[in-house]
């Protein structure tokens, strides 16, 4: 190829790509206005670019479109249960990993909270992910990439406001996320977006994207108080520290969370990294608040945003959102143990994936 | 409270155009339904559904493509639309156009005219396409798998260069702008017949 070929294709694609540096475009204008015969073949190096880089990502978007009717999406809807427990088992084998875990997220700058003395509860995935990803792909080498791109990095837990798909979780967990996936009770993976948040309260409202996703096969059977409970209420929990979902119970220590912030609760409640959105329920199966830290001064005591922050979010949202919070308690009648079996239901892990 | 509106049409149709998997699929969910239940209808089936909705969807990705492009209407109508007149132009052509008119009062005549405007423009596009498509076939190996690879599939030149066994980006490079070389010839010669 003679010298001027490959010229005009390198300043071709610089223009093109929009990489050139002003003298050089000066000079190439410049050219182009003196040289007609350069002008005509560079026009149609141009155009020919533009033209492949169009029909590369026409071509794109074309395979995109078929397999998304051919039903392949990108993110795997089931995760088949056999897969399910091997990645349980990935979790065992990185263990080793697993002291990565104690180290806990730490608010930063503008937050009124001190530090020293407060611990949100989200949970640090990456490393741990990682090698889940590792084995995980051996595993699935045949089918396409089934689980969102990037690398976990925080979990949470959260729970249904509506049968809908609207769902609540801590701000801290959310925040910054590219993109965040719900993980059932079964295991199924559901892309979610986050609708509204409030740094201040530490909430966040989120909703599945598929429209035809219901969180339970009734109407969410619990309700969200609008009073303050008592000191010395007992309360109870469900949360995903793990991948498990686990119960913890407890009392409410103090009417007034962390710095007597009355928008909290103080409990006493065993909490851990990855329980932060979990709902906190009193023996009638009504939602007091939502679990957000943990104090450092003593290994039960836990803060949560009372659920009137929540409500004060939710009725600040337009109305002509479908979400209709529940207005029977069909949990009052039920002992601890059925109470619990219905709310594995509404209850789902969160997970906050970033680049 | 900040709130960020889900059923923002222009943020999803901003995504769309950018070629975003999980905005092409949530679109493609939202409104395949309709309009497969229109084509059942009509004479079609799910797999004429399925060709005419991906079709219409390229004429929305192509038309989101411009810098001042703006939607007149719902992503559905607009959709939906399309594919109606895309399945009643096939029908046409291949003279099955039933005898009584299929009803289609949703429609006002100068929306109609403004989607033939985009369908045409959406032909000589494809008719463009398909010269460039027939000048790759033209082309012959490995220049038709190299430029494939980099227009296509998005690979680097690095990457490239080990798939095809140059001895470097370089290499690669200087190849790849010799094919590009011989394609504008075989381009030209397409349009020109």
């Amino acid at each position: 190829m003679i010298l001027n070929e490959y010229e005009i294709w390198v300043t071709a694609e610089a223009f093109v790509g929009g990489t050139m540096p002003a003298d050089a475009l000066h000079e190439l204008k410049q050219r182009l206005i003196d040289d007609h015969a350069y002008n005509a073949s560079f026009r149609a190096c141009v155009d020919l670019l533009r033209s492949m880089e169009k029909a590369g990502k026409r071509q794109q978007m074309k395979n995109m479109l078929q397999e998304i009717g051919a039903g392949k999406s990108a993110v795997k809807k089931s995760i088949p249960l056999r897969s399910y427990y091997i990645r349980t088992a990935a979790v065992a084998a990185g263990m080793a990993l697993l002291t990565s875990l104690s180290t806990i997220w730490v608010m930063n700058n503008s937050s009124k909270k001190d530090v020293s003395q407060y611990n949100v509860l989200r949970r640090e995935l990456e490393n741990i992910k990682r090698s889940q990803n590792q084995l995980l792909k051996d595993i699935n080498t045949n089918t396409k990439t089934s689980q969102p791109v990037s690398v976990v990095k925080y979990t949470g837990t959260g729970f249904a406001i509506s049968n809908n798909g609207y769902f609540v979780t801590n701000y801290h967990v959310t925040e910054g996320a590219d993109s965040v996936y719900i993980q059932n009770h079964e295991g199924d993976y559901f892309k979610a977006r986050v609708l509204a948040y409030e740094p201040q309260t530490d909430l966040a409202i989120l909703k599945v994207e598929d429209d035809d996703f219901r969180f339970g096969s009734t109407e969410v059977p619990y309700t969200f108080s609008g009073a303050k409970a008592g000191l010395g209420s007992k309360v109870y929990t469900l949360g995903f520290p793990d991948d498990e979902i686990v119960y913890n119970e407890g009392y409410i220590s103090a009417k007034n969370g962390f710095q007597n912030d009355s928008m909290q609760y103080r409990l006493e409640l065993p909490a851990d990294p990855g329980q932060s959105g979990a709902p906190v329920l009193d023996a009638n199966g009504n939602v007091l608040a939502i679990v957000t830290a943990k104090g450092k001064q003593n290994e039960g005591n836990t803060y949560a945003e009372s659920s009137n922050a929540l409500l004060k979010l939710v009725h600040s949202l337009p109305k002509s959102l479908s979400l209709h919070l529940p207005k029977t308690n069909k949990l009052r009648h039920l002992n601890r143990e059925e109470q619990i079996k219905k709310l594995e239901f509404y209850t789902c892990s969160v997970k906050v994936y970033k680049k | 409270m900040l709130y960020r509106p889900l059923e923002s049409e222009e943020q999803l149709l901003a995504e769309f155009a950018m070629g975003d998997r999980a905005a092409t699929e949530r679109i493609y969910k939202q409104h395949f339904k309709i309009i497969n239940g229109w084509i059942l209808k009509n004479g079609g089936s799910t797999d004429d559904a399925a060709d005419v909705f991906q079709e219409a969807m390229m004429v929305m990705y192509e038309k989101a493509q411009a810098a001042d492009f703006r939607l007149q209407c719902k992503i559905g109508t607009y959709v939906f639309a399309i594919s109606k007149n895309l399945w009643l132009k096939k029908l046409k052509a291949e003279d099955r156009l039933p005898a009584v008119a299929i009803k289609d009062s949703d429609n006002e005549d100068g929306q109609d005219a403004a989607y033939e405007d985009d369908l045409n423009i959406h032909r000589e596009r494809e008719v463009h396409f398909e010269q460039l498509s027939s000048a790759l076939e033209q082309l012959g190996e490995p220049c038709r798998s190299l430029l494939k690879a980099f227009y296509e599939q998005n690979k680097t030149m690095q990457e490239i260069s080990a798939d095809f066994g140059y001895t470097n980006p370089e290499n690669a490079k200087t190849q790849k702008y010799k094919c590009l070389t011989r394609l504008r010839k075989l381009f030209y010669a397409v349009k020109a017949n």
